[in-house]
């Protein structure tokens, strides 16, 4: 599964970042193979999504958290 | 001259200040520099260069601030900065030393960005900030062991509560910066033939700087185009894939940096809950209420407290101007001082308050971690209109003032997204749009309640204001389609911890882009309002001597004291009527007919070119009513008096009116908007392209209104 399936608060594990030109950006952030994320805010209507990921929170659109393969925990 | 400036450039030591996004940096470089700080431009790009001065021990170092950014690769217009003046392709802002701040509890983000500095080979220093918040989420780092995996100096601060700071300063007096072993081996990635060719020909000093060449020096225009089309080259001959060079570079950094941020760093591992202040600002229905009662909030206050220096400045400029024309000996000279400078003076100087409180009220939201807040929220609602989430900011500014919507938009990293909201926040309704509206709804609609509790003024002015909100977003959407970029769009944003706002630095913003705003775009309004007051004194010498001599000829055997303002009132109203600004309104009168106006109103609308309020002091002076202006109802008695010539019937009847107000809704009657945005766009064409199709807007709009209702 792709991080923007993962139902609200509830984590997962990365699995890998698919490719694409925002596949730097995404590993700069620091999704990286390993790291726990969990969905905590959803913007209705489709709009962004918020994870946390060690001590940060932050903003992705859906079609970027679709680029983030993880396995639910 | 030359001589002195070059040898004090070689004495001062130059510092660039380096971190993420969000890290404490302006903190620091505020702290260091206090106002001594100078906004420039980078070449060709829109991003200003923040340089500042501070006084160490009787020696003057001279402080760079990069805009933040998570690497060395550059994917935004502040990132291409950050990645050209680190290796050296912008060769006039080269650093000595490097002072990279680091946010203690993203540690690992930004020693991605440290050690990819330590392998360009820089002089650097680190500096661990926000110590306070690591501690609160019960981080605690050894810096020793840091120090020991790096290889350079590393300092602990809390520049929010001021701790620490000191010692930041005796670091930069001992020059106490290190170039550290390479972090990584970037053979592991490129092949060392490769490296070594690139690095001899463009005379580097290391494999990364070689590989930074490789990799970025074919998009940046600050390489020449033949050694671009000889980087172009090299990469396909030994056809080598240069993106996946950089995500393995990622990977083998990303590796090293977890190992030792384990040996560093303890911390409690429980995953953090959610706050309990993002239940609510996030939550998908309240959230978007709590915005609202924020946005009243912000213009409640601007518009009550604004308005107090306004009109002091306002007075101010008239006790200036009227002492001038007193004081001076009469001439040309003194009148262009009086009539021309010192008003136009003003008309800069009046919107200082709202751009400082807008920007005050800007920078506490985006200090305290709400904005990214509202962009999370309002970025599904702007996407379809070819706008980002951060473009909210830029059109809420514009309700109060398009100039400060317009300087934020350099927030939003994608051009076509940043090109768009720049091209319509001056289309929402501003405050000065407000005068006009309220005394041609005052003319034209009654004063009267139906329905119970609708007022039908009320009801008319907040028809205007969604006209404006229409005109946004129906522009935005035709400007999707035109624009073209091939950058791809992004939100990616952090959502960072809810702070207490920095006073300081909201009040160094407030200070800094006011004066941005005088000293860039108050060169453009003070030369428009010298031509405007030019053009509305003069006209054909003969004509404009004649009415003179009639009016001093009238005064002569008058001593009543009202009969003489009222002949002074008409004979200026008949010097204007046929200086040269006069004259271009009955030029243009065929071309606004069809929108139900006279010529008279065509003077009006050139003269409000300059500023939108301007309508109401020209309306005062054509229809001769003299005295004091401020009263607003003996300008609307005199405006409901005027019969047009060409129709016989009211001049201002209801379609002339609400066709005004729409043409005054559209137009870009703002000089000063047209200034930022040049200042913005870096250059003449899109300013020249708004103008354009406003006016057009405008026009179209008008005619369609008066079409309609007559």
């Amino acid at each position: 599964m792709t991080a923007d399936t993962l139902p609200l608060n509830k984590s997962g594990k990365i699995l890998e970042i698919l490719p694409s030109p925002l596949k730097i950006n995404l590993m700069e952030l620091g999704f990286l193979p390993g790291k726990k994320i969990t969905l905590q805010h959803l913007a209705p209507s489709g709009g962004p999504m918020a994870f946390r990921m060690d001590e940060t929170l932050l903003a992705l659109r859906k079609s970027e958290a679709a680029l983030i393969r993880v396995e639910q925990i | 001259m030359a001589e002195t400036t070059l040898s004090q450039k070689t004495l001062t030591s130059r510092i660039a200040l380096v971190g993420n996004p969000n890290v404490g940096k302006s903190t620091i470089f505020n702290y260091l520099t206090g106002l001594n700080q100078k906004i420039g431009n980078y070449p060709g790009v829109t991003v200003d260069k923040k340089t500042g001065s501070v006084q160490i021990n009787g020696e003057s170092f001279e402080i760079l601030d990069l805009p933040g950014t998570h690497s060395l690769f550059p994917n935004s217009e502040d990132e291409i900065i950050a990645h050209r003046v680190l290796n050296h392709t912008q060769l006039e802002t080269r650093p000595d030393h490097v002072l990279m701040v680091i946010d203690s509890s993203q540690l690992s983000r930004g020693l991605f960005l440290a050690s990819q500095l330590i392998d360009l080979g820089v002089n650097l220093a680190i500096i661990l900030n926000m110590a306070d918040l690591a501690l609160k989420n019960n981080i605690d780092i050894k810096s020793y062991e840091l120090f020991r995996a790096l290889g350079v100096p590393i300092l602990s601060t809390d520049a929010r509560n001021q701790k620490g700071l000191e010692e930041v300063k005796n670091l930069i007096s001992q020059r106490n910066f290190s170039k550290a072993p390479n972090f990584i081996d970037i053979q592991q990635v490129v092949p060392v033939e490769m490296l070594a060719q690139v690095k001899e020909r463009f005379a580097l000093e290391n494999h990364y700087q070689a590989y930074q060449m490789i990799r970025f020096g074919t998009r940046d225009k600050a390489v020449s185009a033949e050694n671009r089309a000889w980087l172009e080259n090299l990469a396909q001959s030994a056809d080598f894939d240069l993106e996946e060079a950089q995500l393995e570079e990622t990977k083998i950094r990303y590796k090293k940096i977890t190992e030792i941020v384990t040996k560093a760093l303890t911390k409690k591992t429980e995953p953090k809950p959610k706050s309990n202040l993002d239940k609510v600002f996030l939550h998908p229905i309240l959230g978007y209420a709590v915005f609202l009662g924020i946005l009243l909030l912000i213009f409640q206050t601007i518009f009550t407290w604004a308005s107090y220096p306004m009109d002091l400045i306002d007075g101010l400029f008239a006790d200036i101007s009227g002492w001038a024309s007193s004081a001076l000996p009469d001439g040309p000279l003194t009148r262009l001082l009086s009539e021309g400078v010192i008003p136009g003076v003003g008309g800069v100087v009046i919107f200082i308050p709202q751009i400082a409180l807008l920007f005050g009220f800007l920078a506490i939201l985006e200090d305290t971690g709400y904005m990214s807040r509202v962009v999370f929220l309002m970025d599904r609602w702007m996407r379809p209109f070819g706008l980002h989430g951060k473009s909210i900011v830029p059109l809420v500014s514009g309700v109060a003032c398009a100039i400060p919507g317009v300087m934020a938009a350099r927030n939003i990293s994608n051009w076509k997204e940043k090109m768009i909201t720049i091209l319509i926040t001056p289309l929402m309704s501003c405050s000065a749009r407000l005068p006009v509206y309220i005394i041609l709804i005052g003319l034209t609609v009654p004063d009267e309640v139906v329905l119970g509790f609708i007022n039908l003024q009320a009801l008319a002015l907040l028809g205007l204001y969604l006209l404006g909100i229409v005109g946004v977003f129906g522009t935005a959407f035709v400007l999707k389609f035109i624009l073209k970029t091939s950058e791809k769009s992004f939100l990616l944003s952090e959502l960072p911890p809810y702070r207490i706002p920095r006073w300081g630095d909201v009040g160094i913003t407030m200070f800094e882009k006011s004066k941005t705003f005088v000293m860039e775009a108050g060169k453009v309004i003070l030369a428009i309002s010298i031509v405007l007051w030019v053009l509305a004194s003069y006209g054909p010498p003969a004509t404009m001597d004649q009415i003179r001599q009639e009016g001093e000829a009238r005064l002569e055997n008058v001593s009543d004291e009202e009969q003489i303002a009222l002949i002074e009132a008409e004979t200026s109203s008949l010097l204007l009527e046929n200086s040269f600004i006069g004259i271009m309104g009955r030029a243009i009168e065929p071309a606004i007919r069809p929108l139900g106006y006279d010529w008279k109103i065509g003077i009006a609308l050139i003269t409000s070119f300059a500023a939108r309020e301007v309508f109401v002091s020209t309306m005062a002076t054509i229809y001769s009513i003299g005295g004091d202006l401020e009263d607003e109802l003996t300008i609307r008695e005199k405006l409901a008096q005027q019969i047009n010539a060409n129709t016989g019937e009211k001049t201002f009847n209801l379609a002339t009116s609400f066709s005004l107000m729409v043409f005054y809704a559209f137009a870009m009657q703002c000089m000063s908007t047209v200034a930022v945005v040049k200042r913005e766009t870096k250059g003449w064409k899109w300013p020249l392209i708004q103008t354009l199709y406003m006016s057009v807007l405008a026009y179209v709009g008008a005619l369609i209104t008066y079409q309609i209702l007559s």
